[in-house]
């Protein structure tokens, strides 16, 4: 059970600002996952959390209280490493235990905990081999028991999946979810990938350059980029971005012209719309341009153009055939397009 | 293993075993030679006339009647009590070892995490002052010590030896600590250890071979040294390589010099214990970080 709060938390190492102005309120029980590039802060926030940094200004709050000055150890948290963190002298049933141990949780009860962790992360049968003899996935999973054998009150998770190969990510993924939900614990995750993000999160932190890009539920931060960062970063592929001229409700850029808009805002602006949204026509479109390159995903096929400096794709039925230079056209209809100020990158409210 | 790459071809084979057993007895030959001389007189091991006198014992056998004798061994041993010698060397070299691993490791420890730069500088000057040799500094420290009436104790020579000692024991220590990644530290704190802790219970138990064969290195310094024991003990408390020394430096009475050899043997005898005793843990200590695993 714990509420986490932070309030401007900023993280300065001499002129370098890594983490500016962080300000958040995390429920109790949320799965809150903080997305951005690698460089971006997220990390550092985590690190702050958890009390392996200092915060340089500001308060982190657990329960209402300040804990800024108080060691790892007291905060009652667990953490799981990207590189996993784990004792290589010990086995995994003693990696398990260890928390236990030097926290000095009565020796009888050690045995039932360890059990209980070792079954909800399915390590039965490599309790007593050493990390160097299991795979990346089983060291994970020792990790992430390590983590949950304590029920601490709030877990910390930096990158856990980055260094597993796709398959295995997919299903660890899956038991995180799991784990997270029948554990009901406060939990931040740090990643760079944003399905991920989408798939695990309650609520998902954006960032960028140290700086809060955007707070929302995975669905609000796909259907409503706050900024072009945002909307080139969510996604695969990214949303669509084309920079040009909008004037009453009509947008115009390099052989691209999107009418019916808002005839609000006005000027230099950057169009936003997702590859799944928009669709090939023959007749006449938005976009009529020679195309850039056709790659076939399986599901469907991706045709890109090259508009102005910009890559835009759209995604199409996998039978589509077209020549590379063919003159190829796309219906955008405006009820799909996001608009952003070009200068701020800001979103334009409609 | 027969994979092409390790495949051998008889004569590859022969070559390369008879280059090994050449190589083992040139490298074995000196101290074989020195330990069946050291049960000879002087007059064989050192004999004019004849070198194979040394192997046959031609006068050990006119002298005492055998062709072995114990005579250097119980020369050194009892009558020049060179097991003063051998207890003050073990004084010595447990204190060194303990010390100097005590602050190498915590220093070491603490110096790979820092984040200040000034912790670069630091093992910059202990560098330095490991490449000094070692009898520029004990020049200088003779003169206080008389003065204040330090010179001539044990207690002297194994700080002296501990500070000579130190910055290689700090930079060993330190790469050392440098291949242990800062994830582990951060995992046992997160566990609920203090930094001291995380040190103790995590740290030291992944350490043991780079603190096993920094340990045997500055065991060996201090075992091995000649320029600050013979410089900074009396002559009751000398350690054994300046009592060897000395055993060669008054060649007025004969037998002394048989002294000296056989007092080598017996101070050489405990390395090659030591060494094999220990020699997985140096290995692996000499090879960690070579291959990530």
């Amino acid at each position: 059970m714990a509420r986490l709060q932070l309030k401007n938390v900023n993280k300065r190492w001499g002129s370098f600002v890594g983490v500016d102005n962080f300000d958040l309120d995390i429920a109790d029980q949320e799965f809150l996952v903080l997305l951005g590039p690698s460089g971006c802060g997220k990390s550092t926030t985590m690190r702050m959390i958890a009390g392996l940094e200092d915060v340089t200004d500001g308060e982190i709050l657990f329960d209402g209280k300040v804990v800024n000055d108080l060691e790892p150890k007291d905060r009652d948290i667990s953490m799981v490493f990207q590189s996993y963190g784990l004792y290589p002298n010990l086995t995994v049933y003693e990696n398990i235990r260890f928390p236990l141990k030097v926290r000095k949780v009565p020796k009888e009860k050690h045995d039932d905990m360890v059990m209980n962790a070792v079954r909800m992360t399915e390590l039965e049968d490599f309790m007593h081999r050493r990390p160097a003899d299991l795979s990346g996935g089983q060291r994970q999973r020792v990790a992430l028991g390590r983590a949950i054998v304590r029920k601490p009150t709030v877990f910390l998770m930096d990158e856990p999946l980055s260094n597993l190969d796709a398959k295995l990510r997919v299903s660890t993924r899956a038991q995180i979810k799991n784990l997270q939900s029948k554990l009901k614990t406060t939990t931040v995750y740090v990643t760079h990938d944003q399905i991920e993000a989408m798939t695990l999160a309650d609520r998902v932190v954006v960032m960028n350059a140290g700086k809060i890009q955007q707070v929302g539920t995975p669905t609000d931060i796909y259907d409503t980029p706050a900024n072009t960062f945002v909307a080139s970063f969510i996604g695969s592929p990214a949303m669509n971005l084309v920079e040009g001229l909008l004037k009453d409700g009509v947008f115009e850029g390099e052989n691209i012209r999107v009418e019916g808009l808002p005839t609000g805002p006005s000027g230099n602006i950057t169009l936003g719309f997702r590859a799944e949204d928009a669709e090939i026509v023959d007749g006449a479109g938005q976009i009529e341009a020679p195309m850039y390159s056709i790659e076939l995903l399986g599901e469907a096929s991706m045709i890109t153009w090259r508009l102005g400096g910009a890559l835009v794709s759209i995604k199409t039925n996998k039978e589509y055939r077209a020549e590379i230079g063919d003159v190829v056209r796309a219906r955008i209809p405006a009820e799909i397009c996001h608009l952003f100020d070009t200068a701020t990158g800001e979103r334009v409210a409609l | 293993m027969s994979s092409i790459a390790t495949k051998q071809t008889p004569t590859v084979k022969i070559l390369a075993n008879g280059f090994l057993i050449m190589w083992l007895i040139v490298a074995a030959f000196p101290f074989l030679w020195t330990l069946w001389g050291s049960f000879k007189v002087e007059g064989d091991f050192f004999s004019k006339a004849n070198w194979a006198n040394a192997l046959f014992g031609t006068l050990t056998q006119s002298e005492t009647g055998g062709s072995f004798t114990g005579a250097g061994y119980y020369g050194a041993w009892v009558q020049e009590e060179f097991w003063r010698a051998v207890m003050n060397t073990t004084i010595v070299c447990v204190c060194v070892v303990t010390i100097s691993l005590t602050f190498g490791t915590l220093g070491g420890y603490a110096l790979a995490r820092s984040t200040y730069r000034y912790a670069f500088w630091f093992l910059l000057f202990a560098l330095m002052f490991r490449a000094m040799p070692p009898i520029t500094l004990v020049s200088g420290y003779l003169l206080p010590f008389f003065e204040w009436n330090l010179w001539g104790r044990l207690s002297t020579t194994i700080i002296v030896l501990v500070a000579l000692n130190q910055p290689f024991t700090l930079w060993m220590l330190h790469s050392f600590f440098k291949n242990i990644p800062q994830d582990l530290d951060e995992s046992a704190m997160v566990d609920g250890c203090t930094r001291f802790q995380a040190f103790r219970h995590v740290i030291i138990p992944v350490m043991w071979p780079g603190v096993i064969t920094t340990g045997l290195f500055s065991f060996l310094l201090a075992y091995n040294d000649f320029a600050v024991t013979s410089m900074l003990l009396s002559k009751e408390n000398q350690t054994m390589i300046p009592k060897i020394a000395s055993f060669l430096g008054t060649t007025q009475t004969k037998g002394n010099v048989m002294f000296a050899v056989s007092a080598v043997v017996s101070a050489t005898a405990p390395l090659f214990v030591m060494v094999m005793f220990f020699q997985r843990q140096i290995v692996s200590g000499l090879t960690a970080g070579a291959v990530k695993g």
